[in-house]
């Protein structure tokens, strides 16, 4: 195995695949955490995390099997779905991750919200772009950050997710850049 | 402060790890007990700011967890998880003390607005308690005074380090007169003239820590009416002591080694760059090479505070100095009482040449102030000490002072029925202080009736 490929983050859509967002994140990806992405779909739907009494996706045992379904030198995956999904103690959750750990996602499903038929779809790939980048950011050790600007930082509604940047704050880019040093040495 | 220690107390495994998964993305520290027996075991040994307990579990209900918590921990803050439908127990619980309630399934937004809202409570009590601490140690000196051994050597290294600017890092157990010491450096060097500015790192949640030390632009937020300079700001010419450096986040480490490097900061909403000249002497009773170990402190930090450093001995390793500190305070409490009390019985003396003090000089203060209020001659015999128990008279010879140690604490516990509070006010240590000990000596609480 070459270091190349030990270093990608893996993207997998689950059910619909839409390329374009997925070179979106992509692009965001190498230009926030420094390293390449590929597109390697590993699960067919998230139907085995359905629960008929919330009518909604229980997103940790998904990323349990995103993480052991990824291939080996994969760095780490990122899951999308059309799913509404949750954890058990929440209503809902826009995306969960592994803390410093291999696997995370993010979910379509309530970033639609507030948008009109007519909106340009940019508002909505931004939102998803975002979200997507802050999961990741979890595993990669970085906690929520009280910066509302930061992209660490934990929106409670879509209007939230619209008022923060695409960037990490200047704590949170020590925090990564110490991280991926801990990971390359490793 | 550093990040927060919440418990949570729910028998069903998916809702802890579901919780547990939550907090600990938002930044906290989070330990799980899957029943009520669990969590009080769990909370004689570590100290929690924040307890999330269901209500409805097999065996210890959460009503009966949180009477338990409130009689010996009465700081910590309980939230009450409960179901729809069982609000009117929810209620019971605020009434029996509960910081609030939670209906399960939560809106993430309403646990993270109550868990703010909590450290916002607690900071202010933290930072009350600091202030008024600060203002009995402006007349205090006690841990300064000594007669020869290890604070002849603190003496002479503060001598040598206060002429030369650098940044001193103290470090040393509870009681032991770190500011004191930061203080005497100060006054020795040529900044003596400048401000002494105190900051109690501990005391502040990570964003009252950024202003309070950076200040902040009028308009920055909400409640900043007006421009505010910040400590740093204020130590222009002076010493910037920072207390409890250990218990900082973070963020402010990384803000703090820029502050170090470039001696620039700007305030809270500020775009103006503001210079500042101050000698940084720093202090913890936190051991730092763990915290680098575990990540919890940067080590570039610690190597820009570690520039010299000292450790205040404990009092039980200058032994030589309880006479005269004893001496000391029995002339100043007995003033201040106005009782004729004025010699220390020789057994009173042996006993506490025998004690470890755990909590150090504060402890020893406290000890001599309560014999000065109880003694009934005119000398201090060892039934007025609170160190002093009968049995020790029977301890063999084989007993470590450890042992000793133990036992006492154990004694203070039981005789303030384990209210942490409370015991750590006798004993004259911080409850962290005794937390860790409780947990190195193992001493168990002896199981009660359930009361339930």
């Amino acid at each position: 195995m070459n270091k190349t490929q030990q270093q990608k983050v893996i993207i997998s859509p689950i059910g619909k695949r839409d390329d374009e967002l997925i070179e979106l994140i992509g692009a965001d990806i190498e230009s926030v955490f420094g390293h390449k992405t590929e597109t390697i779909p590993l699960l067919d739907s998230a139907d085995f995390a359905f629960d008929p009494v919330r009518k909604q996706y229980h997103s940790t045992p998904i990323l349990e099997k995103l993480a052991a379904l990824a291939p080996s030198q994969a760095m780490k995956v990122l899951g999308m779905a059309e799913d509404d999904l949750f954890i058990p103690i929440l209503t809902h959750v826009y995306g969960e991750a592994q803390l410093g750990g291999r696997a995370c996602m993010v979910s379509t499903y309530r970033l639609k919200e507030g948008l009109s038929l007519s909106a340009s779809g940019d508002a909505y790939q931004r939102r998803v772009v975002k979200e997507a980048i802050h999961e990741l950011g979890h595993t990669f050790n970085l906690r929520h950050c009280r910066d509302s600007a930061c992209i660490m930082h934990y929106c409670h509604t879509v209007e939230d997710v619209d008022r923060k940047t695409g960037q990490l704050c200047r704590y949170c880019k020590v925090l990564l850049e110490d991280e991926l040093n801990i990971f390359s040495k490793s | 402060m550093d990040s927060t220690k919440i418990l949570i107390v729910d028998d069903e495994l998916i809702m802890r790890e579901s919780l547990a998964g939550w907090l600990e993305r938002d930044g906290h520290e989070v330990k799980k007990a899957a029943s009520g027996e669990d969590a009080l075991e769990m909370l004689k040994t570590v100290k929690f700011d924040i307890l999330l307990v269901d209500m409805k579990m097999e065996g210890m209900s959460g009503l009966e967890v949180l009477k338990r918590v409130k009689e010996s921990d009465p700081e910590v803050a309980v939230v009450i998880i409960t179901a729809y439908g069982s609000i009117s127990t929810a209620i019971d619980a605020m009434k029996v003390g509960a910081y609030d309630y939670l209906l399960k399934p939560f809106d993430p937004s309403e646990l993270g607005m109550l868990i703010e809202k909590i450290l916002h409570f607690q900071a202010q009590a933290r930072e009350n308690l600091f202030l008024k601490e600060q203002y009995k140690d402006r007349t205090r000196y006690e841990n300064m005074i000594a007669q020869a051994g290890p604070m002849q050597e603190v003496f002479d290294l503060i001598t040598d380090v206060a002429p030369t600017g650098s940044t001193v890092l103290i470090t040393g157990e509870t009681g032991t007169g770190k500011g004191l010491a930061a203080k005497a450096i100060h006054t020795a060097s040529p900044r003596a003239e400048g401000p002494f500015v105190v900051v109690n790192c501990g005391a502040f949640p990570e964003h009252l820590l950024e202003s309070e030390l950076f200040g902040y632009q009028k308009g920055a937020f909400t409640d900043a009416k007006t421009n505010k300079k910040g400590r740093l700001e204020l130590a222009h010419g002076g010493t910037l002591f920072l207390d409890e450096i250990g218990e900082i986040s973070m963020r402010m480490q990384i803000d703090l080694l820029r502050v170090l490097e470039d001696r620039i900061f700007y305030r809270v909403g500020g775009t103006q760059p503001i210079e500042a000249d101050f000698r940084v002497i720093a202090a913890t009773n936190k051991n730092l090479d763990e915290a680098i170990r575990e990540r919890t402190f940067r080590e570039d930090l610690y190597y820009r505070l570690n520039v010299i450093s000292f450790t205040m001995p404990p009092l039980r390793d200058r032994k030589d100095d309880i006479p005269l500190l004893a001496e000391h305070f029995l002339l100043r409490f007995s003033q201040e009482t106005n009782r004729h009390i004025d010699q220390i019985s020789r057994e009173a003396m042996d006993e506490m040449m025998l004690y470890e003090w755990p909590g150090n000089v504060r402890e020893l203060e406290n000890a001599i102030e309560r014999a000065v209020v109880v003694g009934k001659t005119r000398k201090i015999i060892p039934q007025d000490l609170p160190i002093f128990h009968p049995e020790h008279l029977d301890a063999t010879p084989d007993n470590s002072l450890m042992e000793i140690e133990k036992a006492h604490i154990s004694r203070i516990l039981d005789d303030n029925q384990w209210n942490i509070s409370k015991a750590s006010q006798v004993l004259g240590i911080d409850r962290s202080t005794l937390y860790s000990k409780i947990k190195r000596y193992g001493i168990q609480r002896p199981s009660g009736p359930s009361g339930a």
